[in-house]
């Protein structure tokens, strides 16, 4: 029962259906900008509200998690399966055997075959053939004057190589669906992350670490021109006794592990700076101001106080704006910890808070999923292997004289391979001096039949060969 | 940039519409034909020679590895394409493949020829590019790219030998229409949704016409065993595109996870490598289980054809977003 509903997936019809289907989607997703990476806005811009918001109802601004897409990649992976249990590692158990000997008649059979007459003795033109498949890599074997060669054997593995990488890819990608989970967080200076509010697919089997992050310090580093040169933060995985289990400094592409979750530096900024007014604590939020960044403090309807910090260990500007006054004065310039006084107000700079961006992620499949990576690697480069079977019999016709039969198959490269039959004849020629005066057939020309053999037929050639 | 390394790119260039006209000239005559066709390959080496020159000296110029920015990788496809024809010639018995080889090849000179001069200089690399992984990356996907493009003109040979002339006129104008609107986005200011809509449009509709008008054949001029053997140089050429393919985009996961902790995350130029691949995927399943006929298989890699060109021009030229285009520099 189970083996005929899997059947009716082993179609490869369907698998060009679904490879359309996927195709198709795919584009739409890499034309239109998607939520999960630019968010919304991202797509109001491009295409205007109405336009963004009919996009949206169709689930194309989103459209790698949709039912949709998902159920596609469901039915390739079951279309894939079914395909490789019935129709693709089967296969394997041809490798095992051997190709059998064949005779003159069998071999001119072959949609590439040759025969030519020598001036030369069975045994002598029969060793010249076999040395030269065996420099042209083939793998030869023989019996009498009977031989067979194969070319790039291993290519015949390509199919179940691939597949059995892909298979492995899914599972990977299963494993991590199932039970991984990854999330954004930013984190100010000296306080600690948890992982409650982190993203993982509805499906899900996994659990959450209890141990939690403390970010320690925090700093950037500028090139001279006062770009960020890079971030870097200094974190302790703490458990819930309070105990430290471990202390690292990350930096953006230097993550810290533990676990089993990679904790990555993504952004870095100055959240806010800290303030007292008459001993009067105030956490003011910094906004960027062209190349720095500034807090503003109105102070009544007209006056406004504003504080502009470069870098994080650079003194606090203080600046006052009043109507009358085009440009904001400069009212004074206050180290980190100093105190300086406006009238009777005095104000404390403490200094800034700093905010880190953490990056998080489980990916519990990964293993699985480069080890996926290779074998898909190495199965696509086998396919590129044109697999050739080569056939001869060298027939001694009189004394030092004989009649070569060469024929074979290549699925993958059938004209290359004739060219090269074609060659091997023309040499052979050359070498031993034709004899076509004995020969019944035109045998200078290089036979190739025009049937329509299709290349699994020829596959299966030496198969039904064998069993004769 | 050194006189040295232009004088190389040059001649690369000039080789290139040489063996052009060489190739061209050849069938007109036809009686030097073996000479000429002899000539023209002879030059095409020249151009690979010094092309291969030009991207050494450029890399050792700039104390970097020469694939960093949209001219340099015209750069190397022009080279892939060169030497992919000339290492598939070693194996068949090409004749008409040379001029479209050379060709493309000229083509995609001028192209780079026409960038603005900030394209040619060697600049310093942008934070997020300063990378090995880069070099093991790219390299791989270009070449896929000039493998797929030598695959795509074999076929509209195969569909000459075959005889599917109004199915030719059909395909060539889906390329037509694709290549110009990648010409028209990249040097002028045409609005991006009219040059999708060209980009899109003009290539279903060439190739659903060309589909539907393969049973059209032209008697005279068919020659089945050329067609065969371009087939086979379809085929071939996808074999050998397709591991390499496989390899760059799984390499860009294996950087991406490096750097940013995630090996997909369906960024444009990402998904829609993905797409080329699936196309081509179909290619081969098509073929080994014979669901269609040369001709069909024909169409089907000149449609892989336009995929590849979407993605390694479309995302410049067309307004995709993303992380990995080029720059903009209009
Ligand atoms: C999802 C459904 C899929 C099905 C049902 C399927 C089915 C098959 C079958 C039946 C074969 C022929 C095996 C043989 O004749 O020895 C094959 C070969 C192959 N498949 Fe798939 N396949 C699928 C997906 C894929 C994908 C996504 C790839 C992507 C790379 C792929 C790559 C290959 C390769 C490289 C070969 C070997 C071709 C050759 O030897 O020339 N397959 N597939």
């Amino acid at each position: 029962m189970l083996k005929l509903r899997l059947s009716s997936f082993a179609s490869v019809k369907l698998t060009i259906a679904i490879f359309a289907a996927i195709l198709v989607t795919i584009l739409l997703g890499a034309w239109c900008p998607q939520e999960s990476a630019g968010g919304f806005d991202k797509v109001v811009e491009t295409f205007g509200a109405p336009m963004a918001l009919k996009l949206r109802d169709f689930g194309i601004t989103d459209i790698f998690h949709t039912p949709f897409f998902l159920g596609l990649i469901g039915l390739l992976t079951v279309n894939m399966i079914a395909c490789s249990v019935q129709r693709v590692f089967p296969k394997v158990r041809l490798l095992k055997q051997a190709l059998p000997f064949l005779s003159d008649r069998e071999i001119s059979k072959f949609p590439v075959n040759s025969s030519v007459q020598l001036k030369g003795s069975a045994t002598e033109v029969f060793a010249v053939i076999k040395a030269k498949l065996r420099k042209q890599g083939y793998t030869v074997k023989t019996s009498g004057e009977k031989l067979t060669g194969e070319w790039g054997k291993v290519g015949r593995l390509a199919a179940t190589v691939t597949h059995i990488g892909l298979l492995s890819l899914l599972a990977g990608v299963t494993i991590t669906s199932w039970t991984g989970f990854t999330g954004f967080k930013p984190v100010p200076l000296g306080t600690t992350m948890s992982f409650d509010d982190s993203e993982h697919s509805k499906q899900w089997l996994g659990t959450l670490p209890k141990w939690k992050v403390k970010v320690d310090a925090t700093r950037r580093e500028d090139y001279e021109s006062g770009d960020a040169k890079q971030w870097y933060s200094t974190l302790s995985v703490v458990d819930t006794a309070g105990k430290v289990l471990k202390t690292q400094e990350i930096s953006v592409n230097n993550p810290l592990s533990y676990d089993g979750v990679d904790i990555y530096q993504s952004s870095w900024a100055l959240d806010s700076i800290l303030v007292y007014f008459n001993k009067q604590a105030m956490k003011l939020r910094l906004q960027q101001m062209g190349g720095t960044q500034a807090a503003f403090v109105p102070l009544d309807e007209k006056t406004i106080l504003i504080f502009s910090l470069r870098k994080q260990d650079a003194p606090v500007r203080v600046f006052g704006k009043i109507p009358e006054w085009e440009q904001p004065r400069l009212l004074a310039e206050i180290p980190q910890g100093s105190t300086a006084s406006f009238g009777a107000v005095p104000i404390r700079y403490q200094g800034p808070v700093p905010i880190t961006g953490l990056q998080y992620k489980s990916d519990p499949g990964l293993p699985v999923t480069y080890v996926a990576f290779s074998i898909i690697m190495m199965g696509v480069m086998m396919a590129a292997i044109p697999h050739r079977q080569v056939w001869v019999y060298v027939q001694a016709t009189e004394e030092g004289a004989s009649a070569v039969y060469l024929g074979g198959v290549s699925r993958k490269a059938k004209r290359a391979f004739e060219r090269s039959i074609a060659t091997m004849v023309e040499k052979l020629k050359v070498e031993f001096g034709d004899n076509a005066a004995l020969d019944s057939l035109d045998s200078a020309s290089v036979l190739v039949t025009g049937t329509e053999i299709t290349a699994e037929g020829e596959g299966e050639l030496s198969l039904s060969a064998k069993s004769t | 940039m050194s006189d040295f390394q232009v004088a190389l790119t040059n001649t690369a260039g000039i080789s290139s519409v040489v063996s052009f006209w060489v190739f061209v000239s050849s069938n007109a005559l036809n009686r030097k034909r073996e000479i000429l066709v002899k000539l023209a390959q002879g030059v095409m080496v020249i151009g690979f020679a010094a092309l291969t020159a030009a991207i050494v000296t450029r890399g050792i110029e700039a104390g970097r590895f020469p694939l960093a920015n949209l001219y340099e990788s015209l750069l190397w496809f022009a080279w892939a394409i060169m030497g992919g024809y000339l290492l598939i010639s070693r194996a068949y018995d090409l004749k008409q493949l040379g001029w479209l080889a050379s060709l493309t090849a000229a083509t995609f000179f001028l192209y780079g020829s026409w960038l603005p001069a900030g394209q040619h200089e060697i600049k310093p690399l942008v934070p997020a590019l300063v990378s090995y992984w880069r070099q093991i990356h790219v390299p791989p996907l270009i070449v896929s790219y000039a493998m797929f493009f030598i695959s795509g003109l074999s076929a509209f040979m195969q569909l000459w030998s075959a005889g599917r002339m109004a199915a030719i006129y059909f395909a060539i104008g889906a390329l037509v229409a694709g290549l110009s609107a990648i010409g028209l986005g990249t040097f002028t200011d045409v609005n991006t949704f009219f040059l999708q809509a060209l980009f899109v449009g003009g290539s279903l509709a060439g190739l659903t016409a060309s589909w539907l008008s393969l049973g059209k054949i032209d008697t005279k001029r068919v020659n089945t065993s050329r067609a065969e053997l371009y087939d086979e140089v379809v085929y071939r050429s996808i074999m050998i595109g397709f591991p390499l393919l496989t390899i760059g985009i799984i390499t860009g996961g294996l950087w991406a996870n490096h750097a940013w902790g995630t090996y997909w995350s369906w960024d444009p130029k990402e998904s829609m490598a993905l797409a080329t691949w699936l196309g081509y995927a179909a290619y081969i399943h098509l073929r080994i289980h014979h669901e269609c006929s040369a001709e069909k298989l024909s169409l089907v890699s000149i449609g892989g054809m336009l995929l590849t060109v979407l993605t390694y021009l479309g995302f410049n030229s067309l307004g995709f977003g993303g992380l990995h285009s080029y720059g903009k520099f209009k």
